[in-house]
Order: C-alpha cells, then structure tokens, then sequence
C-alpha cells in the first residue's frame, strides 16, 4: 500500500458513489452488524438469570459478572479450566503439526514434478466435500478396534489432516518460491530439506501462519469429532463441555448463565491468538504481495 | 490452479531427477499417512458400508449381519421424498445465501482496501470475529436473538411497529441463512481482502492517474484480478453449505419450523442414529457427489471464462 | 435424577439436546458393528441364560447421571464388601449418555450397569447391549415389588429380563390454581371439561393458554395416546404389528387438533424451554400434563409463581373407566459384556427394589420411585410447598395404578418419535391435521421396522 498520496487523494475527489463518508458509514453498519450479538453476549455473560430472561437483552442489568466468573472457574471441581486446557491442546498441537504437515505437502507438490502429482493433489482437494458425518463414523470404528478412543490422542490425530492448507501452502509456494532460488541452493550444494528448512520456509512463512490460524480455530470449533470419541468428561474440550452444560439445562436451569459465560470466555482465546498473529499476518501479506 | 503453474511444471520435470522424486515423497509422507488414515480409509469403509442392508435372524432381536444389497439404500434415498426435499432445500438455499454471502464480503473487502476508510483494523477485525466463535455458541446466541418470547431485537423493532417472526415457517431458511452469513462473511472477507493486497498498487495507479474512481477501479481492475479468491471462496461455501447442520439443528430447540430431516446432512445424521448406518453411508455419499457436481461445475465453468 | 431421566427421550430425538444430538452417532457405530459382533444372547430363548456368582472380590462399574446417587452406592459399598460399585457420575446429559454407552459396548468399555428407559430397552437389544438376567437369583421373585406394567416393559413380551425397573412417570395434570379459582373453575376431570375450561379461560384472558403442544416431546404425546390405546405396538411370533393409527389415537388426535384449531394451546413454545419457563412465570401458560418429576421442573423455571399451583388426576376420556398414560421413567440396565450379571443383578435389585435404598433414592436424586413398597415414605407423603402445601405424590401415587398396564414399545422408538415430532411440527405450521401425522407415523415406523431387518405386519 504505498501508493502515492496524491493519486489516492485523486480518486476520493473523483469518484461520485464512493465517498469517504459512504465508505466509512457503510463500513461502520457493517461492524454494528457483526458485533451486535457478541456484543449480546457480553451483556449477558454479566446478568443473573432472571435478569437474562426479564431485562432488555441489549443493556446491563444488575451486572455480577465477578460473580458469574467465579461460579463458572467454582463449577464441577474448576472442570471448565480443564476444558479450556483441553482445546488448547487440541487446537494448538493439532494446529502446530498439521501447520508442518500441510508446508512439506504443499511444498513438495509446488516444487517436485512427478507422475500422479495432479491426481493426488484433486484426491486432496476432493477430500473436502467429504461430509463431517461421513468420516467421523467410520473414523470412530477405525479408533476403536486400535484401542483408541477415548483419549487426547483420538482427537489430536484426525485434526492435523487439512487439505485446505495443503492447497494454500502449495498454491503460496509456487507464487513466493522462486524457482531459480531452490536451483541456485542446490548447485551450492544444499540438500533438498535443507533447502526448505532454511530459504523455503522462511519465504512461505505468512501462508503458515494463515493456515495455523485457520487450522486453530477449525479445530477449536471442531464439535462432532470429540463428540463421539470421548467420553471422559475430563478429556473434553471446551465446545463439547459447553453442550454438556447446555444438554443438562433442563435439569438445572442454574447452568444457563454458566453456558452464556462459558462461551463468552471461551471466544477470547480465539480473538487473542487472531489478535497477536495479526501482525505476522500482515507483514506477510505484503511480503507476498510484493513477491506475487 | 492456473495455467503458467503447469507450464513451469513442465519446464521443471525435464531438470529433475530421482533424487528430486524421493525428496516428493518424504515431504509428502508425514502428510499422506494421517491423509489416509483419517480420510481415504473412511471413505471406503462407508462406501462399503453403503453397498449393505442389514439382516436379521431369529426374531425381531436376532442377530443382525449386513448383507450385500447393491445399489438398494441409494434407492431408498432417491425415492426418499423427506430426502429429495432437503436436497431441493439446500440447494435453493445456496443458490440465494452465497451469492449475498460472497457480495457482502467482498464490498467490505473492497471498502477496507480504499484509502479513505478509517479504523481499517478495528473494522477487519470486527468483521471477523463471528468466525473465531464456535458454530454451536453462535447459533445459541442467535436462537435468543430470534426467540420472540426473550430477544430484545424484536423487543426493539416493535417499538417501531415492526414485528418480525423469524421463526415461522416461510421465513426460518431466511433466519438460518443470517446465522451463516454472519459467521462466514467476515472469513471470506478476510480471504478477498488478502487477494486484493496482493495486487501490486502499480497495475492501478496508472488508472487513478487518468482519471478513475475508485468505483471503476474496483469493478473493472480490482475485482477481475481477485477472480481465483473468489472462486476459492464460492467453492468452499458451496461444501459448507451443502453440509448446512449445527445451525439448523441448534435452532430446532426453540422452534417447531425445523424438521429433522430439514438438510441432506441431518437427514444422514437421523438415519445414523437408528442405526441405519448403511442407509446413512449412502445419504451421506449422495450428498457429497452433489457438493463435487456443484463445486466442480463451478471451477469448470470459471476456468473456461478464464481460457476464452 | 428423575426428572432427565423421565425426559431424556426428549433431548434424543429432538431438540434441547440434539443442539448437538446424538445419542445417535454412537447408535450408528453400535450397529455398524453389531454385524461382526453377533452373540448368543441375541435371540430370546425361552431358557433364561446361566447366571452364576463370581468367586472373589468383584468390582462393577455404574455410570449413571444426576446427583444424590453416590450416597445410595455408599450404602451398598458399606453392606458388601466383596461386591464394590464404583459409580462414574456422566456429566453430559441422557443424550450423551446413551451415546457414550453405545460407544462403549462398541468398544468394549461399556459399565457393568447403566439407566436406560423403557422406551430405549429395545435400541439397546437391537445392537445386543442388554443382558438376560432372569435366570439370576432373585429376579424372578421381585416381580411383584414392583408396579406392574414395569415389570412387563422389562420383559418386553417374552420371558427374559432386560433391567430393573427404577422410576415411572404416570401422567396428572398441574394447574394454576389461582387463576382456576379466580374464575370460578375446579380441576377439569374429563377432557370435554379441560375444553370448556380452555374456551372459559381464553375469554377471561385472550393472551393465555391452558397449555402448550410442545413438538418436542413426542414422549409426552406418546403419554396421552397411551391413555386411550392399550398399546402402540405389538409382538406375535417376531412378527410386529403397528397400531398408531386406530380409531382410539385418532380420538386423541382430533381433540388436540380442536385445541390447535380454536387457538387454545399455544403453538410456539418448546418442553423445557427459556420461553415456556417465561410463559410459566408471566401466567400465559396455565396448566402442564406432565408426570411426578416434572414438579421442579416448574418450581426451578418459574420460582416466582410459587404457591399457585396445584396437581389433580389427568383428566379422563370416560370418567366411570378411569386410564392413564406414563411419560418417562428408566430402569437399571445390566450391559452386555459385563462379565458378572450376577452381582450386577443382586446390586440393581437392591438398589430399585430395598426400602432403605429407594427410600435415599427418592430423598437424594428426587425418583419417583417404580417399586410398590414406599407408599408411606416421608418424603413422598410431605405436602409441598411450591405446590401450596398440597401432598400431590397421593395424586400421583394413584395415577401409577391406573396406567394402561399392557403397553408394549416398538423396536425402532427413535425414529418413531422422530416422525411424529416432523409430523407434529408440519401440524403446528397448519399444512396438516394430527391424525395425518399419525397415518404418517405408523407409515413411515414400519418402513424403519423393516429397514432393520425385521418383520412387520402390513
């Protein structure tokens, strides 16, 4: 973006439609629109439960949300530390291997030519219109007759597999790896993993911090896959505790408030680590852009 | 996905040797063992699985075995009115959600990329931030945001003489299409939005210098460059679409509008739980030679505008 | 406790739960390896299958949900010492529960002992998770400590013995009293004077309702056509027969759907729900036919309506042949590959059948208790003051005798449930009436019958 201010300045003058003002009120609309319920539920995660039900939804009543927070750490011997542990397990590790797992694919498909290279990578592609349901039956078989489910492992493993970052890593590497670059290395003498370790990586470092991050949160959302393999209570992630709550209201009202805190603390983690990799994110864009 | 990779992909495969094939394939193989493990392996087993109908001997509780049954539960699905119906339903209900999905993302994505607007970050952010909250908690918080009896939204309209019903029968689609909307659109957004900041700033500085608006440059310089990002997004919203569950099926707590069979994928999932398993293997595959048909159909049509 | 229990089926087919549903999943997976996991206790043989003690020390795993049963178990633990229950407490809800069973017995890391309803015996037979314990010490003589159409259920029309009956929920009907009284009206004893009532109490007040048609508790449906119909369904010879649709449910069916028609029950409002508990509060939902767990369900969803409200007899279609329906109610299930029945046997006994023991299950996880033994038990005969003092256990107490004892529950009851909740949810958005869902259910029930490699009478 370093366009010369003066051009820029031009275009706002010239253009009849895209004033700055209609930009900004458009833009400022829209933000309303996607924060209106996240902003609901930060007010709700503040009320009582009579208040939740009785009091208008978009304003605070009677905030006890110091109150609401302990009951929500307080609840089940701090079950809900464990949960949010959990995801973080889950999301993290998952996302961290997966995140490796996806450059070396990506990469050896952008980089080597070989017979059947086009026919893997749509075998790869065409994986993601598999339905959730459809694999995460027959995943739970597979897990059971090895002994496996019920476990961190049952989790972890089926969530490092991301065909989406396969495509982006090998459709990145091809853009920001120039080809003469690997040639140069290896007439210096370096060997091929050497050569990823060390120029590749670092080039498609912005493609891995976006499918970290994407591979994070899909893994933090992730709900039937720990639905059917676990079935410890304290192996479950903070989605699935939530349902747990949620599937209980009935018998304990009580838990309504908890499940509105509860999600509210669950969705910061997932807005912080967003928050902190921005930075990353954009110096990697206009690396990438620079390169494209 | 374009056609000056495959031309560098030529050039390559004369300068590789073995050495450069048994490098593919150790970089490929930490990927390809999970890949197999957790997609490959499952897909064949329900393939197998669909191929079957159980049987039983001895009694309404005698043993069950799954005997071969050729192409019998696909068709039972065909001739499955509640099935055809959820099929016809999701895909009327693509056919109106991505579009203003896409449209919607992308005027954000152009507006971010202008000069003139302000707080670019907060708003990025902002606009993403449904997409960091897991499916089932935003429905929930929808479900209140529609429930007549406790949203303070139709509390707030009716002040102003409006009475929406968000749940009734003829509008509920329209309510589970806000939901994904709301949670998708900033995705895609952020996707475009990459796209566009890629464009190196020289390709329209010239067309500002002549005298475009940024109108122009966005429709006639800006979106055409960014055609692969949203061909990738339309294709992934078309799977994610077809696969429509959690929102409906979180919805269906608070209002009697929602069927059980109401998409493809709860369809499958019902049939699953009254262990119908073959039956589900079945509806599940059928759904997902639909979202290929779909997304490949798509990408055909893109790349043959892109060749002519 | 009782009251998810009494309910739990709600949550599977539908909605609460099935936010995430699932009971399911794990259903499929149970099936998909019932084909290689064939066995001898499959088929109901006349002979009641060994059951012999183990030597030694024994430890058996019970997983049950709720709270209050630890102490119960504690008591067993104290009393028999060779015979250790270790309780696992499942957080997740019945939905949850179920699945993780089916999962379990999948897997093979089922508990010895878990609850299961009625209405779920036959989805656990189906994929062989239930043992036979009749033929262990004890079990035939405790039929008759029990009320006896539960007895029937656990046998499930033949000679086997499929788990001990622990609670019920027989139907009464809970009213405002207050706003009866204010307008003149004493509980409605047949259903032609619920109507009149319906009609008297919509003119006094248009935003009110006399009761709500909840499409999310097909179970609770189930209660009311169980009142009017000996059965549902029926066994001869391993054929099964469907009555859903007869002249005695379509008699049901026409008097809810005059209800629908006339706008007396409300027809947005969900079993369970935020908006049924605001709807309690606020008074415009007056009356809920439900069973004995449901009384804190309304003490905890409308705390502010207390002392308002009263419990009487369900009403009757003919007051001189009074008849009743159950909603809920679980029993002790013993599970497949376990590998000590016997003793599972002995503690479920024990458990649902001992006065000690029912009397701590009734006082520590709120049951309503299956066994006939505990008409007198203090807390059972306590006046309640929610309900304004009222004993209303004697309501119920007399209920339990009067339900239609030989019901019998088909071998596919989720997808029973689940065609007549869509069908309902078509009726209350007006495209059809309620016998049409029940012309659809009985349909749409024989094709999964058949579907499941059973035979069913055209």
């Amino acid at each position: 973006m370093n366009a010369p201010e003066h051009a820029r300045r031009q275009e706002g003058t010239t253009s009849r439609f895209v004033t700055p003002a209609a930009v900004n009120v458009v833009l400022l609309i829209a933000t309303l629109y996607f924060l209106l319920p996240v902003f609901w539920l930060l007010v709700a995660s503040t009320k009582s439960r009579t208040d939740l039900v009785s009091s208008f939804g978009f304003w605070f009543a009677n905030p006890q949300l110091i109150e609401n927070l302990r009951a929500l750490f307080a609840e089940q011997d701090h079950v809900f530390v464990q949960w949010m542990l959990n995801s973080v397990i889950y999301s993290g590790g998952g996302a961290l291997l997966g995140t490796v797992l996806s450059a070396t694919a990506g990469y050896a498909l952008a980089v080597y030519a070989f017979r059947g290279r086009e026919l893997v990578f749509g075998l790869i592609l065409g994986s993601v219109l598999v339905p959730a349901t459809a694999l995460a039956l027959p995943t739970f078989l597979l897990f059971a007759q090895l002994g496996l489910t019920n476990s961190y492992w049952s989790v972890l493993l089926p969530s490092i597999v991301s065909p989406f970052g396969v495509y982006l890593c090998r459709v990145y590497t091809t853009a920001a790896v120039p080809r003469e670059l690997i040639e140069a290395a290896r007439v210096d003498g370096a060997g091929e993993l050497r050569i990823f370790l060390t120029i590749a990586s670092r080039l498609i470092s912005p493609a891995l911090v976006t499918v970290f991050l994407f591979q994070f949160v899909g893994i933090w959302n992730n709900f039937y896959l720990p639905l059917i393999m676990l079935q410890d209570d304290r192996l479950y992630p903070v989605t699935l505790g939530l349902f747990s709550w949620q599937s209980q209201l009935s018998r304990d009202p009580q838990l309504l408030i908890l499940i509105v805190v509860g999600s509210m603390v669950s969705v910061v983690p997932l807005i912080m680590t967003f928050l902190s990799l921005q930075r990353y994110w954009r110096a990697g864009l206009s690396a990438g852009s620079v390169r494209a | 996905m374009t056609t000056t990779e495959t031309r560098t992909d030529r050039r390559t495969r004369h300068t590789s040797g073995t050495r450069h094939r048994r490098a593919a394939l150790w970089f490929l193989l930490p990927f390809a063992v999970p890949f197999v493990a957790f997609y490959v392996l499952p897909v064949v087993y329900a393939f197998a699985q669909s191929l079957q109908r159980i049987s039983r001997g001895g009694g309404s509780y005698g043993k069950a075995t799954s005997v071969w049954a050729g192409l019998f539960q696909y068709d039972r699905a065909l001739h499955d009115p509640d099935f055809v119906a959820s099929l016809v339903r999701v895909a009327w209900f693509s056919l109106i959600q991505i579009p203003v999905m896409l449209l919607v993302a992308l005027v954000l994505a152009l507006l971010l990329d202008t000069q003139t607007a302000r707080l670019r970050r907060f708003h990025r952010l902002a606009i993403f931030v449904p997409y960091a909250i897991p499916g089932v908690i935003a429905a929930l918080m929808w479900a209140y945001l529609y429930d007549p009896r406790l949203s303070p939204l139709t509390q707030a309209m009716s002040t102003i003489g409006l009475d929406p019903d968000f749940l009734s029968p003829s509008h509920i689609l329209w309510s589970i299409a806000n939901v994904v909307t709301w949670t998708y659109a900033g995705y895609n957004m952020v996707v475009m939005y990459a796209a566009l900041q890629a464009i190196p700033t020289e390709l329209y500085e010239a067309a500002a210098v002549d005298g475009a608006g940024e109108l122009r440059i966005a429709l006639q310089i800006k979106v055409p460059l960014i055609k692969p990002a949203l061909v990738l997004t339309a294709v992934f919203s078309i799977i994610g679409t077809l696969q429509l569950f959690t929102e409906p099926q979180v919805l269906r707590t608070i209002t009697t509008s929602i069927t059980s069979t109401y998409t493809p994928n709860m369809a499958a999932f019902n049939a699953a739980s009254a262990n119908d398993y073959s039956y589900a293997a079945a509806l599940s595959l059928i759904l997902a030679a639909v979202s290929f048909v779909f997304s490949f159909g798509l990408l055909r049509r893109t790349t043959r505008g892109e060749q002519a | 406790m009782s009251q998810t229990r009494g309910r739990s089926r709600t949550r599977t087919v539908g909605l609460a739960a099935s936010a995430l549903a699932v009971a399911t999943l794990a259903t499929a997976c149970a099936s998909a390896g019932s084909t290689d996991a064939g066995s001898a206790t499959a088929a109901s043989t006349a002979s009641a299958p060994a059951c012999a003690p183990s030597t030694g020390k024994v430890t058996l795993t019970f997983w049950n949900w709720g709270t209050g049963m630890d102490k119960v178990v504690n008591l067993w633990n104290s009393q028999n010492p060779n015979i250790q229950v270790d309780l696992k407490t499942v957080p997740s809800g019945n939905a949850g529960t179920y699945q993780n069973l089916f999962n379990g017995l999948k897997a093979g890391t089922a508990p010895d002992l878990a609850p299961v309803e009625y209405d779920t015996l036959s989805s656990f037979r189906l994929v062989d998770g239930l043992q036979d314990i009749s033929g262990c010490a004890g079990v035939a003589d405790a039929k008759s400590k029990f009320v006896p159409w539960t007895w029937q259920q656990v046998q499930m029309g033949g000679s086997g013995v499929y788990g001990v009956p622990q609670d019920i929920g027989p139907l009464a009907l809970y009213y405002r009293k207050d706003i009866f009284d204010k307008n003149g009206l004493a509980a409605p004893t047949t259903w032609d004077e619920y109507y009149q009532d319906a009609k008297k109490l919509k003119a006094a007040d248009p935003k009110s309702y006399i009761s709500f048609f909840s499409q999310a508790d097909p179970n609770w449906f189930t209660g009311l056509l169980w009142q009017n119909t000996p059965t549902l369904f029926s066994n001869d010879a391993g054929t099964w027969k469907v009555s859903i649709d007869t002249d005695q449910t379509r008699k049901v069916a026409d008097y809810w759907q005059k209800m629908l028609d006339e706008n007396l029950v409300a027809k947005d409002l969900q079993g369970f729900s935020e908006a049924l508990n605001k709807a309690w509060d606020n008074g415009s939902v007056l009356t809920w036919i439900s069973a004995p767990w449901g009384w804190s369900t309304i003490r905890d969803g409308a705390p502010s309506t207390s002392g308002k409200w009263a419990v009487a007899p369900i009403p009757q279609w003919d007051a001189s042949a009074p008849s009743n329906g159950n909603w809920g109610g679980s029993t002790v299930a013993v599970l497949s590959g376990g590998k000590h029945p016997y003793e599972a046997a002995q503690f479920a006994l024990w458990l649902n059948s001992d006065p000690q023991a029912v009397s701590m299950l009734i006082k520590e996880t709120g049951i309503y208790p299956a066994a006939t033994t505990d008409s007198t038990d203090p807390f059972l005969s306590a006046p309640v003051p929610f309900y304004g003092g009222q004993k209303i256990f004697d309501v119920f107490a007399q209920a339990a005798t009067q339900v239609n004892p030989d019901f019998v529950w088909g071998p596919t009851m989720t997808d029973t449930y689940r065609f007549m909740s869509d069908g309902v949810a078509k009726t209350l958005a007006g495209s059809q009436t309620l016998s049409q869902t029940l012309t659809d259910t009985e349909k749409k029930t024989k094709d999964a019958i058949t579907a499941q490699g059973i035979t069913v009478a055209p």
